[in-house]
């Protein structure tokens, strides 16, 4: 039993301490200049331009931009809503989490409670297909027609959004899955070029072991599991091309026997020993922080990564070069939009289609998108508006080539109930490199979640 | 004493609400167990065992079972015995000076968030450049350093050693409480005074005396083991693969990344089963005890 | 002094125990003070130069409003939870009729149920009662939850309250709601006290629930830890340096309490 004693315990003089610094810092906040905020106030006025006088000007909106630079992006995009609709009053609901993993979780809460907000961030895809199966959605294709988008966008993009013929969010970017960022001082030193195929990517790799032993060719971070699957990806559009790829995620490919698919399987086992092994305990922006700090050369990653290198000072064509890959036998680009809809029951329906109006354009497309690290949707804004060499000459052959644009892994073709579980798989070769155990299981999730139906929706080319 | 009406409804009537209101919850789950719905929108037309049968069916379930039952042999005994030891030796006059340190120090887990304390965790086990490793390469003992949670063979029980880390403190608490009655100190000091070692007093005079202490700690870390989430969310994910997969975190992947609601209730119904079964031997012992 | 075997026992896990819980902490205020790039060095126990002290304004600026919605939320809940577990506990430890005895089991039972199990029905019946969004809905939601603990913790505690005192005043002739109100109470205190903790910690950290059932004006801490650090950016040194400045809280908390578990949760009543 603890004596009472007469000195001052060491507890008091903490607690003091601590109750001193949370008053100081109460002080300190409350004597801060208000912030500038993104919320305006309301202008009371009967003018409203397209929204009749009864409904509330207001919008609530999810998404998961929530810090440094995606929170500059989310800052530019209103910024852009509140300069065309000043009186508009923004209610955001930020939940942190790449891809939306939080943010499903509230979604989904708030969806099948019948709470729905006006508008939240989505993927397109299969994410998309689940709301829309869901009743969650409201068809826009007069706004679409309004706006005249589908001729502003890429098709595959267009059609990345459609569901049963209906358009049910407006694109604002369009995020590419396989980039390969590679470590340009040490290319240039070593005299390597930026590979474009399977064999050439092997070859550098193993020139990088044999210059720099200390040095992993090859970055990866598996904690979320899809990483794994973006580089099967690139090596499945190689070894099948286009079509293939399509095909194999809606479900139309025999995996047990199919000669493509276990050929890019065993050709990823000749990578696995250029990886970096200990990628389980990292998560996608550690595995790029491993380029930064030297311990591996190159990475497969979405545009994303450009806005995570230079938030650690790191310039493109600088520090880092990046081309997609692979670029035979075709150049496609794996690519998944940020979009927004209108939702069913939304309490301000009017308001949102005003803020799509404003997400169909330039106005909002291009600050997000250069702070954003995503690619204009519209085709029809200058690729030089971007300030990297890299992201200008994405822009250019998307312009160029509308239509080598397919649906990626996050987006996700088959339904998600597959991708999850497909993911984990592909994130389980690469710690054990078993091809016949991964066919076999990848051929049963095919069954299991009876991705042939649930995947028949998308269509690509001739698919 | 006569039992009035007021009594009754003061005393137990907010109690009985939100009582009712918790197991109409879990009926509620018992039966989405048994509903089609997968997707975003509710559905709650019956089909029985459809999915408890494609649930049963996945490697993912089974793995999780056996990771399941790690976590609480191995989770659950090294934690108890050592707050067992722990609680005891802060109870003895020698150490009263450390008591307050050493109690605030394995409590302050606690306190954190585990968003953080699994981030860190994450990196004092980076196999390369981790804390741990580095540590003991720069002690010269490199030959002990371990892939911890990358390697599938290892990572569950370097998991396990995060769930000792996170409730040491708890279990030392909730110990110490039943160690500091009168009754049991009249017994030490008696036992003292006759002349019998430290280690031989809580061996034959310590232990079976807080007995329903030690019932209860083992049964809420049980428990606890059972519904771990927080820190294979953040650490591991269930990785590398899904070898760390716990059935909670199955649940969460099932019902908001898969929209296989369904079967994220039936994952549900497993847990509460399994912690049932667990619960059953501390019910029979409480009611004992309070109802004679 | 001979050292016996505890003695060099309990010196070794004072060592151990010490590098243990002082080593993550000390990870994370290192890497609070550093900028983003020195963090993707990884090296994880050596300072960053110079000290980016201003992470700790910024989090802090960030964190204040999550930390009164927590505050307000964990103080509400505990309050109220320990509250009614005082009366339940109470009630159940001095009558015992059929009436009790099922109320008991379903307490005990209610004590392990996990709250991933009722997750989906609660947001529904949070949704249908309009009380999904506020404030309120989250504190009814923690204390559903955490009633069954609280009883168990209090009845255990008044189960080995001797009677005596009680039944002077029943011959005096005392309500029972006066009796638990003027006189048991009082004696209580202890284990409301480290009820109260336990509570307490239970609800501050809690994050599935915070995150699906709050809004962008209730944002409890833990989602808001996880905002900071951002969905692309991964800015850990400002998370760290928010988790430190939020952990404030609950240590006050220890610290003022930390005493009361001496005499609290269950005393006497476990001896055998």
């Amino acid at each position: 039993m603890s004596e009472e004693k007469k000195k001052i315990s060491p507890s008091l003089i903490i607690s003091v301490i601590i109750i001193i610094v949370l008053l100081a810092a109460l002080v300190y906040y409350a004597t801060l200049p208000p912030k500038v905020e993104v919320v305006p106030t309301v202008v009371v006025t009967t003018v409203y331009t397209t929204a009749p006088r009864t409904e509330e000007r207001k919008l609530e909106i999810f998404h998961w931009w929530t810090a440094g630079g995606e929170r500059e992006a989310a800052d530019a995009m209103f910024r852009a809503l509140k300069s065309k609709y000043p009186d508009i009053i923004l209610v955001e609901n930020p939940v942190a989490g790449g891809g939306g993993v939080s943010h499903r979780v509230v979604l989904q809460a708030r969806l099948s409670a019948g709470l729905p907000p006006d508008t939240w961030q989505t993927l397109g895809g299969a994410e998309l297909k689940a709301y829309v199966d869901g009743g969650f959605l409201e068809p826009i294709d007069d706004l679409w027609e309004e706006l005249k988008y589908a001729d502003a966008i890429p098709k595959p993009l267009a059609d990345m959004v459609t569901v049963g013929g209906h358009r049910y969010t407006v694109p604002l970017n369009i995020h590419i899955q396989n980039i390969l960022y590679y470590n340009k001082k040490l290319f240039d030193e070593l005299g390597l070029k930026p590979p474009t195929t399977i064999d050439e990517l092997l070859a550098v790799a193993e020139a990088i072991k044999k210059a720099k032993p200390n040095m992993w060719p090859l970055a990866l971070g598996t904690k979320e599991k899809w990483e794994a699957a973006f580089v099967l990806d690139s090596f499945i559009l190689e070894t099948g091309g286009p079509e293939y790829y399509v095909k194999l995620f809606k479900g139309l490919v025999d995996v047990k026997t199919d000669p493509t698919f276990r050929k890019a399987l065993e050709r990823l086992s000749e990578l696995v020993p250029y990886v970096y092994p200990y990628h389980a305990g990292l998560t996608w922006d550690e595995s790029c922080g491993l380029v930064v700090s030297g311990d591996a050369a190159m990475v497969l990653m979405g545009t994303w990564a450009i806005g995570y290198f230079q938030s650690r000072g790191w310039t493109p064509g600088k520090e880092f070069g990046a081309l997609t890959f692979p670029q035979k036998p075709e150049r496609i680009l794996l690519g998944h939009t940020d979009s927004y809809g209108l939702a069913k029951g939304a309490p301000h329906p009017n308001t949102c289609k005003d803020w799509l109006r404003v997400v169909a354009s330039a106005d909002l497309q291009v600050p997000t998108d250069v702070t954003q690290g995503g690619m204009f949707a519209r085709l029809d804004i200058d690729p030089m508006k971007f300030p990297d060499p890299i992201r200008q000459e994405l822009q250019t052959y998307l312009r160029n080539n509308p239509g080598k644009l397919i649906l990626d892994q996050h987006g996700s073709i088959a339904p998600y109930s597959f991708t999850q579980a497909y993911w984990d798989a592909i994130a389980a070769f690469f710690a054990e490199p078993k091809v016949d155990g991964t066919i076999s299981t990848v051929a049963s999730l095919f069954e299991t979640y009876n991705v042939k139906a649930e995947a028949a929706w998308y269509h690509w080319g001739s698919v | 004493m006569k039992l009035s009406i007021t009594d009754i409804l003061f005393f137990l009537v907010p109690t009985i609400f939100f009582t009712i209101i918790l197991y109409v919850m879990v009926g509620w789950t018992f039966y989405i167990s048994f509903s089609d719905w997968q997707g975003t929108a509710p559905n709650y037309n019956f089909v029985g065992l459809k999915w408890y049968q494609l649930m049963f069916k996945l490697d993912r379930f089974w793995v999780d079972i056996r990771n399941n039952i790690i976590w609480l042999l191995v989770g659950v005994g090294p934690t108890a015995i050592v707050a067992i030891f722990l609680a005891y030796i802060l109870e003895l006059k020698s150490t009263q000076r450390f008591e307050t340190y050493i109690r605030n120090l394995i409590l302050y887990p606690a306190a954190m968030s585990f968003l953080v304390t699994g981030t860190i965790w994450s990196w004092m086990y980076q196999p390369d450049k981790g804390v741990i490793n580095t540590i003991l390469k720069w002690a010269n003992l490199g030959f002990l350093t371990s892939n911890f949670v990358t390697d599938p063979a290892t990572a569950n029980y370097w998991l396990t050693l995060i769930f000792f880390w996170q409730y040491l403190g708890f279990s030392v608490i909730i110990l110490q409480s039943s160690l500091r009655t009168t009754y049991l100190k009249e017994m030490v000091e008696a036992a003292a005074v006759d002349g019998a070692s430290r280690m031989r007093i809580l061996f034959n005079i310590v232990i079976p005396n807080i007995r329903g202490g030690i019932l209860i700690l083992i049964s809420l870390l049980l428990i606890s083991a059972l519904k771990v989430f927080d820190i294979v969310y953040i650490v591991t994910f269930g990785g590398p693969g899904y070898s760390t997969d716990v059935l909670a975190l199955f649940m969460f992947i099932a019902t908001f990344q898969q929209h296989l609601v369904a079967v994220g209730a039936g994952l549900g119904v497993i847990i509460f089963i399994m912690a049932l079964i667990i619960v059953i031997p501390y019910t029979i012992y409480a009611f004992r005890r309070w109802f004679g | 002094m001979k050292m016996t075997l505890l003695d060099t026992l309990f010196i070794l896990s004072l060592v151990i125990l010490t590098i243990g819980y002082i080593l993550p902490i000390y990870v994370m205020f290192v890497t609070s003070l550093k900028t983003p790039l020195e963090i993707t060095q990884r090296t994880y126990l050596i300072p960053g130069e110079p000290l980016q002290f201003q992470n700790y304004i910024r989090a802090f600026e960030l964190i204040f409003p999550s930390l009164i919605n927590s505050s307000i939320i964990t103080i509400s809940v505990t309050a109220i939870s320990t509250f009614i577990g005082g009366l339940n506990g109470y009630f159940l430890s001095r009558y015992k009729s059929r009436l009790t005895k099922v109320l008991f089991i379903f307490m005990v039972i209610g004590l392990f149920i996990p709250y991933q199990v009722i997750l989906i029905p609660l947001v529904q019946i949070m949704a249908a009662t309009k009380l999904a969004l506020t404030y309120l809905g989250l504190i009814l939601s923690y204390i559903i939850l955490n009633v069954p603990l609280a009883s168990t913790l209090m009845g255990t505690f008044f189960f080995s309250l001797p009677r005596e005192l009680e039944e002077s005043a029943e011959i005096d002739g005392a309500s029972r709601i006066g009796i638990f109100f003027k006189i048991i109470s009082p004696i209580a205190a202890p284990a409301y006290a480290s009820t109260s903790i336990i509570i307490f910690t239970q609800v501050w950290n809690e994050f599935l629930l915070a995150l699906t059932l709050s809004t962008p004006y209730t944002t409890p801490i833990t989602v808001k830890l996880a905002e900071i650090k951002g969905s692309y950016v991964a800015l850990y040194n400002l998370q760290m340096a928010a988790a430190l400045l939020s952990t404030m809280v609950p240590l006050l908390l220890f610290l003022f309490l930390g005493k009361y578990f001496v005499r609290g949760i269950l005393a006497g009543a476990l001896k055998g």
